[in-house]
C-alpha cells in the first residue's frame, strides 16, 4: 500500500513539475494552449491522485493551482482553469451530499440569519469520510467535467464567431491593435464570409511585428481589404474607424483586461473619438481576481528589440524598457464578446461568479 | 555612411542629366567618359543655352529613356514612329504615358488616402526640368528624399543654404533681368526639390519671403551686387527667423524645466534639442527625459544619441507602444512637443504620433507644451489628419531596415539598364557594356546589402497580395484641446491665438 502510494505521489510530482518547468521555460504560451494543457494536466493529476475525502481532494487541486500560478503569475489561464475545475468538484460534492443542503434549506429563517453571521465551520466539519466507491464516482464525474471544459475551450472560436453578423456592418472600417490574437483573426475571417469590410492592423512593433505581418497576410489572402499601419498612426486614422476590435489576454472581474502593449493608448484614442471598442475573449480568460497592482500584471520583454545592436552606443547611457502588455481600464471597453455572448464590462463580475466559487478566488 | 550617400547621390544625379547628355551626344557624336564630372560641365553648358531649345532636346531624350525603361508592348513601336519626327507633341504623349504607367504600377495605396500624392507620382510629375537643376539642389533633394535630412527646421535651413549656392552660380541670361528671371529659375529648382518630398510649411514661408525679396531688388542694381545682397539677406533670415528664434524660445521654455523634473518628448525636434542642451549645459539643471519614438524614422534615437552624452540628463528611450506604461510609472511633469506647423485653427501638424502622445498626456493631466518658431505658422485650416498629409513609402514600414534602398530615379535607371542590356547584343557596344558591368556589380553589391533588411513574410506583398495595403503617413493633427501652450519667439500663447501671431507676423514683415 505505502509503496504504491509513494509511486503515485512520485508520478504526480513528475507530472506537475514537468508542466511547471514548461510554463517557466515558456514552452507553453498563449492563453489558449495554456488553458488546454492545464486541463490535460489536471485530468492526469486527478486520475493519478490518491485521497480519502473530498476536502483532501480539493486541497490537492488547490495546491496544484497555487504552484502553477507561482510558476507563471501572468498566465492567468492556468489559474482560471484550476478554479473552473475546483468549481466542478465543489458542485459535485455539494450535489452528492444533498442531505446537508436540504437541511440548511429547510432551516427556519431566524437560524439562517444566524448562520449568516456565524462562520460556516459547521459545514466543513460535517463533511464525513466518503467511501471508496463514492470517491471513484467523483473522480470519473470530475474528469468528465474537464472533458467538457476542453470541448468548450476548443469551440470558443466558433461560438464567438456566431456573433460576427450582429457586430459588423457592410463596408465598415475596423481597427485591431492586437495582431497577435488568434481569436481576433478567426473572428475577422468568419465575418468576411458575411460582410465586406476593411481591417486596419497596427504593427505593434517591436514585439508582435512578425505576427502582424502573418496576420495581415492571412487576411489579405482571404480577400479582406487589409491595411497595415504603424502604431503611431492610430490617432490620424481613428476618425475613419468604425469599430476597434481587441483581443484580450486575460479579463478581470472588474471588466479590465490585459492585452498587448500599446492597446491601452489605442483604446484611449478610440474613447476620445467615441469609437466603440470590442474585446473578444474566451471564457477561460476570465479571471476572478481584481487587478489592484497594475505593475505586477505587466511583463517586461527584451529591450534589445527596442534598441537593436546597431545602436549599442546608447546602451548604458539610456534606459530602455519594453513592456509586453498593457492594462486596459474597464471604461475604455464597450463590450466583451465571449463564447457565451456579449457582455458589458460592468457585468463581468457576474459571469465570473457563475463560473468560479468564491472560496477559490485566492488559492493560497 | 556618408561615402555611401555620395555614391548613390552621384549615380542618381546622373540619371536625369544623362538623358540630355545622350541627347546631345547624338548631335555631337561624343561619348561621355567620366559621368559625374561631365554632368556638372554639361549642366553649365546647358544653362547657357536657350531654355526652349533645352526643353526640346531633353523631352525626346526623356521619352526615349522612359520607353527603354518600361518597354511595354505598345510603347516602343510608337516611339519609333513618332519619336524622331515631331519631338514636342510626341514627348507630351510619352510623358503622359510615362506618368500613367508609374501610377498603374504603384496603386498600392490604401483607399482612404487615395487622394494623397505618392512619391512616384511626385517624381514623375516634372522630370523634364532636371537639366537646369543646380547640383546642390540635386544632392539636397536626394538627402531629403532618403530622410538623411529630416525635420522641418533642418530641411528649411539646408534649402536656404542650397539656394545661396544657386544664387551664387546664377547668371542672368541675355534679354532679361535678374528680378524676373531669378524667380523663375528658383521655381525650377523648387519644382525639382518637391520631387524629393513636398515642401514643409517653413520652406514654403521661406520661399515666399525670398521671392518677395528678389522682386524688390532695384532694377538698376548690378547682378553681382544683387546676388551678394540676396545671399546676405538669406543669412540674416536664417539668423533671425530660425537661430535667434530658437534661442528666444529656448530661454522662455527653460523655466518649465527644473532640477529633477521629468520631461516627456516625442521623436526629434531641433528646437527641443537646443532647449534640453541649454537647460543642462548652460543652466546646469539636471533632469530626466523620456523620449518616445516610433517606426519608421526613429528620430528619437537621434535625440537620445545627442543627449545621452550629457551628464546632467538621464535619458529614457521608449517606443510609442509603451507610452501608457511610461505615463503610469513615472511622474512626468511636462510634455514637450516640436512642430512641423501650427495651423490657423490652433491645431498642431507634427510628426505622426504626436497627437497620440498629446492625448495620453492630457488625459493624465500632464501639460503639453509646443515649441514652434513663427516661420512654421500657417494660415491653412485643417480638421483631420487624413485629408491633407504626406505619404511616405510603404516599403519603409515593411522592411526591417528601411531607407538603405536605392532612390526611385536610380531604380528606374537600373531597370532601364537591365532592359537595354537584354536588348543589346554584346558585340555592338563593348565599352558601354563594360561600364554597365561595373555599374551592375556595384548595384548587385548594394542590393545584396539591402536584402538583409528585407522582410520575409511580406516580401512580395505588392504583387502577391492585392488586398494588402500599407499606410505610411508622416504627419498627424493634434487638436488644440490637448495643447496647453505654444511657445514662440513672440512669447507663449494658447493654441487658439495662432491666428493672432499670423496677423502680427504678416504686418511685421
Amino acid at each position: 500500500m505505502s509503496a504504491s502510494a509513494v509511486a503515485a505521489t512520485q508520478k504526480f510530482e513528475i507530472l506537475v513539475d514537468s508542466f511547471i518547468s514548461k510554463l517557466k521555460r515558456r514552452q507553453i504560451t498563449g492563453s489558449f494552449s495554456v488553458a488546454t494543457e492545464t486541463c490535460h494536466l489536471l485530468m492526469r493529476v486527478i486520475s493519478n491522485s490518491r485521497w480519502t475525502n473530498t476536502d483532501e481532494f480539493i486541497q490537492l487541486i488547490r495546491g496544484v493551482g497555487q504552484r502553477l500560478i507561482q510558476a507563471q503569475p501572468r498566465e492567468f489561464a492556468a489559474g482560471n482553469i484550476v478554479r473552473r475545475v475546483l468549481a466542478i468538484i465543489r458542485d459535485e460534492v455539494n450535489d452528492s451530499t444533498p442531505s446537508q443542503i436540504a437541511l440548511s434549506n429547510n432551516a427556519p429563517l431566524n437560524t439562517s440569519m444566524f448562520q449568516l453571521l456565524s462562520t460556516n465551520t459547521t459545514t466543513k466539519t460535517t463533511s464525513k469520510e466518503t467511501t471508496k466507491a463514492q470517491n471513484q464516482d467523483l473522480r470519473s464525474v470530475v474528469i468528465q467535467g474537464i472533458r467538457e471544459l476542453i470541448d468548450e475551450i476548443a469551440s470558443v472560436h466558433e461560438n464567438i464567431e456566431l456573433m460576427t453578423v450582429d457586430l459588423i456592418h457592410d463596408n465598415e472600417i475596423l481597427l485591431t491593435p492586437t495582431p497577435g490574437s488568434q481569436t481576433v483573426l478567426n473572428f475577422l475571417l468568419k465575418a468576411s464570409l458575411k460582410r465586406k469590410f476593411t481591417v486596419l492592423i497596427t504593427e505593434s512593433y517591436p514585439n508582435d511585428i512578425e505576427e502582424c505581418h502573418k496576420f495581415a497576410k492571412t487576411l489579405a489572402e482571404a480577400q479582406i481589404e487589409t491595411v497595415i499601419i504603424p502604431d503611431s498612426t492610430v490617432f490620424a486614422v481613428m476618425s475613419r474607424v468604425g469599430k476597434v476590435l481587441i483581443g484580450a489576454r486575460s479579463v478581470f472581474a472588474n471588466g479590465g483586461c490585459v492585452t498587448a502593449a500599446g492597446v491601452a493608448t489605442v483604446c484611449e484614442c478610440a474613447k476620445e473619438h467615441r469609437t466603440p471598442v470590442f474585446a473578444v475573449a474566451g471564457l477561460y480568460k476570465f479571471s476572478p481576481t481584481y487587478p489592484f497592482d497594475r505593475d505586477s500584471l505587466i511583463e517586461v520583454g527584451n529591450s534589445g528589440k527596442v534598441l537593436p545592436y546597431e545602436d549599442s552606443d546608447l546602451v548604458g547611457k539610456c534606459e530602455v524598457t519594453n513592456p509586453l502588455f498593457d492594462y486596459v481600464l474597464p471604461e475604455m471597453i464597450d463590450i466583451y464578446i465571449t463564447n457565451i455572448g456579449g457582455f458589458s464590462p460592468n457585468f463581468i463580475y457576474r459571469i465570473v461568479l457563475d463560473n468560479y466559487k468564491n472560496e477559490d478566488v485566492h488559492l493560497d | 555612411m556618408s561615402d555611401k550617400t555620395v555614391k548613390i547621390d552621384a549615380s542618381n544625379a546622373s540619371v536625369p542629366v544623362k538623358d540630355p547628355a545622350t541627347a546631345t551626344t547624338t548631335a555631337n557624336a561624343t561619348t561621355p567618359a567620366g559621368e559625374t564630372k561631365l554632368t556638372n560641365k554639361e549642366l553649365k553648358e546647358l544653362k547657357k543655352r536657350e531654355k526652349a531649345a533645352k526643353r526640346a532636346a531633353s523631352k525626346p531624350a526623356n521619352s526615349d529613356a522612359s520607353t527603354g525603361a518600361n518597354s511595354s508592348a505598345g510603347n516602343p513601336s510608337k516611339t519609333q514612329k513618332e519619336g524622331k519626327q515631331v519631338a514636342a507633341s510626341s514627348s507630351h504623349i510619352k510623358k503622359q504615358m510615362n506618368s500613367a504607367k508609374i501610377k498603374e504600377s504603384n496603386n498600392k495605396v490604401p483607399p482612404m488616402v487615395g487622394h494623397l500624392e505618392t512619391r512616384e507620382q511626385r517624381i514623375s510629375s516634372s522630370p523634364q526640368i532636371a537639366n537646369i537643376v543646380h547640383p546642390s539642389i540635386f544632392s539636397l533633394t536626394l538627402k531629403i528624399s532618403t530622410y538623411k535630412i529630416v525635420g522641418s527646421t533642418s530641411r528649411c535651413l539646408s534649402m536656404l543654404e542650397a539656394f545661396k549656392e544657386v544664387i551664387k552660380s546664377y547668371e542672368t541670361p541675355e534679354a532679361t533681368s535678374l528680378q524676373r528671371n531669378l524667380t523663375s529659375h528658383l521655381s525650377h529648382q523648387i519644382e525639382y526639390l518637391k520631387t524629393g518630398r513636398p515642401l514643409s510649411i517653413s520652406m514654403g514661408n521661406a520661399i515666399r519671403w525670398l521671392k518677395q525679396r528678389i522682386s524688390v531688388i532695384p532694377i538698376d542694381m548690378k547682378d553681382d551686387e544683387a546676388k551678394s545682397q540676396l545671399i546676405d539677406e538669406i543669412d540674416l533670415f536664417i539668423q533671425e527667423r530660425i537661430l535667434y528664434s530658437d534661442k528666444v524660445i529656448t530661454q522662455s521654455a527653460s523655466k518649465h524645466i527644473q532640477n529633477n523634473s521629468k520631461i516627456l518628448t516625442y521623436a526629434h525636434s531641433e528646437v527641443l534639442e537646443k532647449l534640453f542642451k541649454f537647460c543642462s549645459l548652460e543652466e546646469n539643471k539636471s533632469f530626466e527625459i523620456y523620449i518616445i519614438d516610433s517606426k519608421p524614422l526613429f528620430e528619437g534615437k537621434k535625440l537620445a544619441k545627442r543627449l545621452s552624452s550629457i551628464n546632467n540628463i538621464q535619458c529614457h528611450y521608449n517606443l510609442i507602444n509603451s507610452l501608457s506604461t511610461v505615463l503610469e510609472r513615472s511622474d512626468i511633469d511636462f510634455c514637450f512637443l516640436g512642430a512641423h506647423s501650427m495651423l490657423s485653427n490652433g491645431r498642431l501638424y507634427s510628426r505622426v504620433g504626436s497627437a497620440l502622445v498629446a492625448m495620453a498626456c492630457k488625459n493624465k493631466n500632464i501639460p503639453v507644451l509646443v515649441c514652434c518658431e513663427s516661420i512654421k505658422f500657417s494660415d491653412k485650416v485643417q480638421l483631420d489628419s487624413v485629408t491633407l498629409n504626406e505619404l511616405g513609402d510603404s516599403d519603409d514600414i515593411v522592411n526591417v531596415k528601411p531607407f538603405n534602398k536605392k532612390g526611385f530615379n536610380l531604380e528606374q535607371y537600373l531597370t532601364g539598364l537591365k532592359v537595354a542590356e537584354n536588348n543589346n547584343k554584346p558585340q555592338q557596344q563593348q565599352q558601354q557594356q563594360q561600364n554597365k558591368k561595373i555599374n551592375d556589380n556595384n548595384n548587385n553589391n548594394k542590393s545584396l546589402k539591402v536584402d538583409d533588411g528585407d522582410n520575409e513574410i511580406l516580401k512580395n506583398w505588392k504583387t502577391e497580395l492585392p488586398f494588402l495595403n500599407i499606410l505610411n503617413v508622416l504627419y498627424d493633427l493634434t487638436p488644440p484641446e490637448y495643447i496647453q501652450k505654444v511657445i514662440t519667439e513672440f512669447g507663449a500663447l494658447p493654441p487658439s491665438s495662432v491666428p493672432v501671431i499670423l496677423r502680427e507676423y504678416k504686418s511685421s514683415t
